[in-house]
């Protein structure tokens, strides 16, 4: 399994115009002739397609987890479809970091949960006294 | 602060009972998806019945679903828990699981040939166990996957590929075909109208023989008549010197022979030194290599062929003083083709 798109410098999501000028340029005859037999029929450039989909999402898993370099992940594939290292923290490790932050928000809702009850009960009640007031100004001023 | 939502698989694997089971089931889920010609209903089956150990105790539905989206988070996020907390039996016990699930008869589509060998490493399972596993389960060794991206692999996988082919070819003869007529009537129309041309020609050539005929016969009746003059004067002149020379013979006949005898001198010497041809042209000619006496093409073969050996691109590769001795040459060789030209 080559990466065809790599090997003639287009990108995959490339149009029928970009591919047939770009392998009608190839210098490389046999990848040419290959080139041509996968990408001027509809159908196998779709199963291509899906494939080359797959293979590069395990390209990306293979890089993030350390993996590009294994004994099962050789020849052709590993040429085309390895990515560098990623250095971005593991998921797991993000998801204990967000549900530790998760918890320490919900302790703290709890612990200041009645001096804030309390709180918003005597800002609803000032607000609905001065909003009486008000409307009772306007009433009495015309008069 | 605020944090991004949790995803559904986040959620998933916080609710479960047991994170390994809910991570291996998504990780089977995925290997699922990518096994062709199963419908849905077969697939949930199968990974019930794979599965039925497991203690997550939670739906499979989610689970199919996020595997359905290809949710590369959600897959990393599983192939990490996995690699945590799998000691050596139980990675084993999921790469089985794996194949059971990839395969009922040995046949792998060719993204869970990568799957499974993506497992194979996340889990550090030998190639040569992975061999011996899949031939257990299956009957059949692990091949090593086709290639889509190589023309040999659809000419075994698509059934048409031949028709397909043969129409290709028949069409481009046609457009050939097609091209070749069109060359066809092309070259007959010039050929027409190269013969009209060539009539053309020569009905001129003809018109132009006429009338040159008719001037040649004009001068030749000039001529005749000139000569007929001519003739008549000379008869006049020659009476003339006929008289005059009767009086004068006596007293100058001794000077007459001496002159006359001078002039027959002068004519031989001339004559002699004309046919040698000049020293220069002898020797230009023996820089090209030829005899005296050579032909223009002859020279200009020898010039060609002379040139050739030794022009100094050849010596390029040699010194610096091979290519200047082998300039020089050919400064000489062309001095004496370009005399040789101008005087032949």
């Amino acid at each position: 399994m080559r990466d065809l798109y790599q090997r003639l410098a287009i990108p995959p999501e490339a149009n029928e115009q970009a591919i047939q000028h770009a392998v009608a340029s190839c210098q490389h005859s046999a990848l040419r002739q290959d080139a041509e037999a996968i990408f001027s029929v509809a159908e196998r450039r779709e199963a291509y397609d899906t494939l080359h989909d797959t293979v590069s999402d395990i390209g990306k898993l293979r890089a993030r987890l350390g993996l590009s370099h294994g004994a099962h992940w050789q020849g052709d594939v590993a040429n085309d479809f390895s990515l560098p290292p990623d250095h971005a923290i593991s998921r797991h490790d993000e998801l204990v970091d967000r549900v530790s932050h998760a918890v320490s928000l919900y302790n703290r809702w709890r612990r200041l949960r009645g001096p804030w009850l309390l709180i918003a009960v005597f800002a609803t009640g000032a607000g609905i006294g001065i909003g009486l007031g008000l409307a009772l100004c306007w009433g009495l001023l015309p008069v | 602060m605020s944090i991004a939502r949790f995803s559904p698989f986040e959620l998933l694997l916080l609710k479960s009972r047991s994170q390994v089971d809910t991570a291996t089931l998504l990780l089977l889920a995925w290997v699922l998806v990518h096994r062709q010609h199963v419908s849905e209903g077969q697939r949930r089956r199968r990974l019930a019945q794979v599965t039925a150990q497991f203690r997550h105790g939670h739906e499979l539905g989610p689970v199919m679903s996020i595997a359905h989206s290809q949710d590369l988070q959600a897959i990393q996020l599983a192939a990490e828990v996995v690699r945590k907390e799998c000691g050596k039996e139980r990675s084993l016990s999921v790469i089985h699981q794996a194949i059971t699930v990839a395969t009922d008869d040995g046949e792998l589509s060719l993204a869970n040939h990568y799957i499974l060998r993506f497992f194979a490493d996340l889990l550090s399972v030998a190639p040569t166990t992975l061999n011996t596993l899949f031939k257990e389960l299956t009957g059949t060794p692990l091949a090593s996957p086709e290639d889509p991206s190589r023309d040999t692999y659809w000419q075994i996988h698509d059934p048409d590929y031949h028709a397909r082919k043969a129409r290709d070819a028949a069409a481009a003869e046609q457009q050939q075909q097609q091209a070749n007529a069109r060359a066809e009537q092309q070259q007959r129309e010039k050929e027409q109208r190269h013969h009209q041309k060539q009539q053309k020609q020569q009905e001129k050539q003809q018109e132009k023989q006429r009338r040159q005929e008719e001037a040649r016969q004009a001068r030749e009746q000039a001529q005749q008549r000139q000569q007929e003059q001519e003739r008549q004067r000379q008869r006049q002149r020659e009476q003339a010197e006929r008289e005059q020379q009767r009086s004068r013979q006596q007293d100058s006949q001794q000077q007459r022979s001496s002159y006359q005898e001078e002039r027959r001198n002068n004519h031989s010497r001339q004559q002699r030194a004309s046919p040698p041809p000049p020293d220069r042209t002898t020797r230009a000619l023996s820089i090209l290599g030829l005899n005296p006496g050579a032909t223009r093409i002859e020279v200009r073969h020898a010039y060609r062929r002379m040139a050739q050996l030794h022009h100094p691109d050849r010596y390029y590769s040699e010194s610096e003083q091979q290519v200047a001795l082998a300039s020089a040459r050919f400064q000489r060789i062309k001095n004496a083709y370009d005399y040789l030209m101008q005087t032949y």
